[in-house]
């Protein structure tokens, strides 16, 4: 059971698995020490991580501006609390305050134990950033659980999900499995799929030399939310796009950035670059995804090794700039249901989304209504950073991590006839969503926003 | 005592003061910030930096936004504690008569010393009372206390014996000091000169107080205290200007795509899909 001392946790990759994506496991009794010398090294590295060590005055604010403690009212999953089980452990052996003045200031000697609460405590923060945007100084407890995933990682903690994940990616390009002949498959599937629904022929290329673009759609996309991909293909039909989807990178998602922020991000973002070589693309155009938008738009500068000929931009950015320059025909009608937008967190407090999200929502649906708080303030769905675990202590953990967003939609009143709409515009967030908003009875039906712009384009 | 505190103990607190500080700034400044985490929606040029910075630094932006009880008690601690600092240095600098050295107002010296004693004692006392609120709320609020270390309540108690010793000297004038006797002091001992015959060191409020003070400036370094500067660092790295790069699909002409009808279906492919 995904339990220890009382903490739930999720489960955790093998050894083999682990080494599967070139991770060795540290043994038990050497993994205290290991942990320390990897921490000394880090925090010299990495400057965000030092000042959220070193500033936080604990005033409490992010307490009660966090869904995780929202919903589990667990004290280590406070913000402050959940950095202190790093913070105490900086202080103990990097401080001159902790090694002198010891429990006055909360500092404290490594052990498993403590190494085990990080495994649980840092794989229920979201990194949603949401403390990090309420916190008077701006600190980042997202760059902490980073850096404490980072550590376990080396040490050869990692959950299953995230390390199947890994391997995935390592061997075919995408987080589900799906080798190239499957995506061929599943695309004319999806032609056909749009020629019956919609009347119209959308072909997606795949691996088209000199494409203009290349569309970087979320993998879940191909089996949990076709009409996402959908949508995109004909967006990009609509407007006349020379574009392609490249059979080697299949997945915008990149869970280097929730595990592994060194080789594993680093090698997704160089297969991206490679594949966008390799076609001799102009531009790359990013699907649905929240973290996966995060880790290209802000963190492909600063890992491709090499310099980036590729401007990137969301397809949301491309979409809302024709709607802006009104070149696209949309009818509202389409979309007929009572609509609310959850912003995810990695596009409205790390990607600046927010207005764009908007423009798009607002002309594709007739009855849109904001929920509270929204954009930038808005709370995580409760999945974020890939904590999906399916496991049942885990899963009870997920509704109870989703129970702001739940109260959140509720209050719009969208789902009182039973047939509202989120729209959740991430991969993971329709991942959390899909079976949260029916835990939660809410009465309504989860969609991506490319969905509802593909419904609403009009043809002729 | 006095020969500790008033004479050889400054030299020490001024130099490890100064170390400290310079040794943890250094400690930030070692590593780098490596990927960009600017929070968005994010400032487009520097002057909407500054002012996110600035209202924040200076206004408590996201504690009014978010928590206006915490709001309250935190800016009246502050802008009461930056009153006393700033009413210490000019208060001793110009003996109480700053206000008169303001040309155009017309305050006499008299009523500049008048306004000095008023606000020092104002602002003393709000700086006491908003201090024991900020106590008060870690002792009772659950979130607060769980977040609360020993030392959190340490610091809070130590600025409150602190602030309360120079209340009373502000308060009953038998136990103050004067202006003059401090500035005097300062002076000596900027010049380095021997002090230990001076009068206000005979005074145990002010031996209390000016011991705190410099006990607490040594700690400074080592302590949560360092959030005044650790509040910038902070900002510095999440608070950055951000450009989009140009939305724009190479090679479209979404008018001319219409025109030609693509993914509109010929009639027989129409009626072969179906």
């Amino acid at each position: 059971m995904p339990e220890y001392k009382g903490m739930v946790q999720p489960l955790r990759a093998t050894p083999d698995e682990m080494r599967k994506i070139f991770a060795e496991p540290v043994p038990d009794e050497q993994k205290p020490e290991k942990a320390l010398e990897y921490l000394d090294e880090i925090r010299k590295k990495f400057r965000s991580f030092v000042v959220a060590m070193e500033s936080c005055v604990k005033c409490g604010q992010c307490a009660e501006n966090c869904h995780t403690y929202l919903g589990t009212r667990d004290p280590n999953n406070i913000p402050a609390n959940r950095a202190e089980l790093i913070r105490k452990i900086y202080r103990r052996y990097f401080t001159l305050e902790g090694r002198w003045f010891g429990k006055l200031v909360g500092a404290e000697d490594i052990s498993l134990d403590v190494i085990e609460s990080w495994y649980s405590y840092f794989y229920q923060c979201s990194q949603c950033r949401r403390c990090a945007h309420v916190c008077p100084f701006g600190i980042d407890t997202c760059e902490v659980t980073f850096i404490g995933r980072q550590l376990l990682h080396w040490l050869g903690i990692t959950p299953k999900l995230h390390a199947a994940v890994g391997g995935a990616m390592e061997k075919v390009g995408n987080h589900t499995g799906l080798p190239k002949p499957g995506i061929i498959d599943t695309l004319e599937f999806m032609s056909e799929e749009i020629m019956d629904e919609f009347g119209v022929e959308v072909e997606f290329p795949v691996d088209k030399p000199d494409s203009d673009i290349i569309y970087i759609p979320s993998s879940a996309d191909f089996l949990l939310n076709p009409y996402t991909l959908m949508g995109a293909g004909m967006f990009f039909t609509y407007i006349g796009a020379n574009w392609c989807i490249p059979s080697t990178v299949t997945e915008a998602g990149n869970f280097g950035l929730l595990f592994d922020q060194y080789y594993t991000q680093r090698g997704n973002v160089n297969r991206l670059l490679n594949a966008a070589h390799e076609l001799n693309a102009k531009k790359i155009v990013w699907g649905e995804c929240g973290h996966g938008w995060r880790a290209a738009k802000m963190y492909v500068p600063s890992m491709a090794d090499r310099p980036v000929r590729w401007p990137l931009t969301h397809v949301h950015d491309e979409a809302a700039e024709l709607i802006r320059k009104g070149e696209l025909k949309l009818n509202p009608e389409n979309n007929p249901y009572p609509t609310t937008l959850h912003d995810p967190c990695n596009y409205v407090r790390a990607c600046g989304l927010n207005d764009n999200m908007r423009t798009i929502i607002k002309a594709v649906t007739v009855d849109f209504r904001e929920m509270t708080p929204k954009g930038e303030d808005n709370f995580c769905c409760g999945g974020g950073s890939g904590i999906l675990f399916d496991d049942p202590e885990m899963y009870q953990r997920r509704i109870q991590l989703s129970q702001k967003k739940a109260d959140q939609v509720r209050a719009t009143g969208i789902g009182k006839d039973g047939h509202g709409i989120l729209c959740a515009p991430c991969s993971i967030c329709k991942a959390q969503l899909y079976p949260m908003v029916e835990e939660h009875d809410l009465g309504v039906e989860v969609k991506g926003l490319v969905d509802l712009l593909g419904k609403a384009l009009v043809w002729k | 005592m006095k020969l500790l505190i008033g004479q050889i103990l400054p030299y020490i607190t001024v130099t490890l003061f100064t170390l400290g500080v310079l040794y943890r700034l250094g400690r930030w400044v070692g590593p780098r910030i490596v990927h960009n985490i600017t929070l968005s929606p994010w400032p487009k040029t520097n002057t909407e930096v500054a002012i996110r910075v600035g209202s924040e630094a200076f206004l408590f932006r996201n504690l009014f936004r978010f928590d206006k009880a915490l709001w309250v008690g935190a800016i009246m601690m502050h802008l009461a504690l930056l009153n006393i600092i700033g009413g210490h240095v000019v208060g001793f600098g110009f003996l109480g008569e700053q206000f008169a050295l303001i040309p155009g107002l017309g305050i006499t010296p008299e009523l500049s010393t008048e306004m000095s004693d008023m606000l020092g004692t104002v602002f003393g006392i709000l700086l006491f009372v908003t201090l024991l609120y900020l106590l008060f709320r870690r002792l009772t609020i659950p979130h607060v206390k769980l977040v609360s270390k020993p030392s959190d309540n340490m610091w809070l108690i130590y600025l409150i014996v602190l602030v309360g010793v120079g209340n009373i000297m502000r308060l009953f004038h038998d136990f103050g000091v004067g202006y003059e006797q401090v500035r005097d002091y300062i002076v000596a001992l900027a010049l380095f000169q021997p002090v230990t015959h001076m009068e206000l060191l005979s005074n145990g409020f002010f031996l209390t107080h000016y011991l705190l003070v410099q006990i607490l400036l040594i700690v400074f370094p080592y302590s949560k205290l360092m959030h005044l500067f650790g509040m910038f660092a902070e900002r510095w790295i999440v608070n950055r200007v951000y450009k989009d790069p140009a939305p724009g699909i190479p090679n479209i002409d979404v008018a001319a795509a219409r025109k030609a009808g693509i993914g509109i279906p010929s009639d027989d492919a129409a009626e072969e899909g179906v």
